[in-house]
């Protein structure tokens, strides 16, 4: 697919509506709940804490994105960077941040909804939702910043509703007597990490440089009054929040926000935010699967991934393959309907992502330092170093089974490149030699077995008959997979 | 079709079954379906080394069985 020609028509006031319309997900409003029970009314300073630390990867973002006018995100930049695995992992997790971004979306819609309809199941509408998306996008959508635009500010116009009613009612209550954190500074710290997902998306203002009027000028400002806006609106929405409702009732809501407004402004006020919300949910998901898919994309378009995902839809113009197999993996996700879980798989591709942008920007400034750089990272380099060593302190407190399931989608993606990289001839005598030893060793451990050298405690004679027998199978056909595989490797 | 070719197909197809079965049992006795911990024996501390083995080796037999099958 040809990269059509851009024209440079968004000023800065649009330009910032991306960065600020990027971040906007019904799912961020939903997560607030989990965040206080975590962080108490700590999560107050953690939301600002959470946007000044993803400001300076925006800073780094917004370097490369002026530098290195290409489609692609933190993808290209790695490529341009560093090339080979490096930009292949990188685009591994930017897809799959995407995709857990995209279920995370649609299960954030889906909970937002459920204030106002309690009786459907979360699951089931956000694997809908995925779906109907996914459709959608394979017909193709028009992309314009003009209703992004539209969207951010109808969103904006109903939270500062939110805000101003709410404070309002908030001026009115007797003062609560602010608590710390329930589980102390380790709480904090993990309420930072789970709140990150907050501020995920404000670096749309640095891909969409291509249509950026005087992009030297605009993206930078744009990313930091993006960045002011954000902090703002969701401090002044925690504050709000955590000042009606007491943290500890607040996590148990399905859609916190919603039951604050229903509290403050009355029913009416929680259909208005759940109807703002949900519209942010919708648009997130919809750009979520776009984004998903234009990484597979590229990526199998470079032969990194295979070249049947980068086939282009005859009368759509859309890739195709790409959008089915990323909504099949987004709709096994969503169907869990596990928020917290999710949010952390989000975090984690994103934190790879943002600190790869760091390096590049370092290792870039070190072997191109006469790239032209219409803008530059203020503070080099503890600008890109701060960040790096922030996603490096976040990941700690991440959930383990997130950090065991990076892991092994770390070693998937370390197969996958090495099965497309290194040469078919190689891979098959690599295969035959792993077959040849699996079959060895399942016959000695069926010989162990037979000569009674491994005894089974409470394991009756015939049981132990059938496993020889079926280890014994086992073992020639491995031994046999394995010869063949050296044979015609050789050929 | 020659034997050789047929031959490559059986053994593959089988080498893939095998590991998917395997994939499978890891599943069966990660959550005890069927009682098989107790059929077999094996006693619940270990089970997550049992799980890990058994998707290694499954994987591995299904992209070599896949090798073969596709050649």
């Amino acid at each position: 697919m040809d990269e059509p020609h851009l024209k440079r028509e968004l000023g800065l006031i649009r330009t910032t509506m991306l960065g600020v319309g990027g971040s906007l997900s019904a799912a961020n409003f939903v997560i607030i709940g989990h965040a206080a029970s975590l962080a108490g009314y700590a999560i107050v300073p953690i939301v600002v804490v959470c946007g000044l630390l993803s400001l300076l990867t925006m800073f780094s973002y917004a370097e490369l994105g002026t530098a290195i006018p290409l489609a692609g995100g933190e993808y290209t930049f790695s490529k341009v960077a560093y090339g080979g695995f490096t930009s292949f992992l990188t685009g591994w997790f930017e897809w799959l941040s995407n995709m857990f971004y995209t279920a995370l979306s649609a299960i954030g819609f889906a909970y937002v909804v459920s204030y106002l309809f309690p009786q459907i199941n979360i699951p089931l509408t956000a694997v809908i939702v995925v779906i109907v998306f996914a459709i959608i996008n394979l017909r193709g959508t028009k992309e314009t910043a003009t209703a992004e635009t539209i969207i951010t500010i109808i969103v904006l116009a109903i939270l500062g509703i939110f805000v101003i009613g709410g404070w309002s009612f908030f001026q009115g209550l007797q003062a609560a007597p602010p608590s710390a954190s329930p589980i102390g500074i380790l709480g904090i710290f993990a309420a930072t990490a789970y709140l990150f997902e907050l501020y995920l998306g404000a670096e749309a203002v640095a891909a969409a440089q291509a249509e950026v009027k005087n992009p030297g000028r605009n993206i930078p400002l744009a990313i930091v009054l993006s960045a002011v806006v954000l902090i703002a609106l969701y401090t002044s929405v925690v504050v709000v929040a955590v000042g009606i409702v007491p943290p500890a009732v607040l996590s148990e809501q399905s859609s916190p926000i919603a039951f604050v407004a229903e509290q403050a402004l009355g029913p009416a006020g929680a259909i208005l935010i759940t109807i703002g919300l949900a519209i942010t949910g919708l648009a997130a998901t919809n750009e979520a699967i776009l984004a998903q898919s234009r990484v597979l994309y590229a990526m199998s378009r470079d032969g990194y991934l295979p070249k049947g995902l980068c086939k282009i839809h005859k009368r759509f113009c859309t890739p195709h393959v790409a959008i089915i197999v990323g909504a099949i993996f987004t709709v096994i996700f969503a169907a869990t309907g596990f928020v917290n879980f999710v949010v952390y798989a989000v975090n984690l591709g994103f934190i790879i992502g943002f600190s790869i942008v760091n390096l590049s920007v370092i290792k870039l400034r070190k072997i191109a330092p006469h790239l032209k750089r219409p803008f530059k990272a203020p503070l080099y380099p503890l600008t890109p170093i701060a960040g790096i060593a922030a996603s490096a302190f976040l990941v700690l407190f991440i959930e383990p089974s997130v950090l065991i399931l990076g892991l092994e989608l770390g070693i998937v993606a370390l197969l996958v490149y090495y099965i497309r990289m290194v040469g078919h001839h190689r891979i098959r005598i690599a295969f035959g030699g792993i077959s040849l030893g699996l079959g060895v060793f399942v016959a000695f451990v069926a010989y162990l077995l037979g000569t009674n050298s491994i005894v089974l405690h409470g394991v009756s004679q015939e049981v132990l008959t059938i496993v020889f027998y079926v280890l014994l199978f086992i073992s020639v056909i491995q031994v046999l997979a394995g010869i063949l595989n050296l044979i015609i490797s050789d050929r | 079709m020659n034997v050789k070719r047929v031959v490559l197909k059986i053994v593959g197809l089988t080498q893939t079954a095998i590991g998917g079965l395997t994939m499978l049992f890891a599943f069966f006795l990660f959550y005890n379906l069927f009682g098989i911990q107790e059929i077999l024996g094996v006693s619940a501390d270990g089970i997550g080394l049992y799980l890990w083995t058994f998707i290694i080796f499954g994987l591995l037999s299904v992209i070599s069985g896949l090798f073969l099958f596709y050649d």
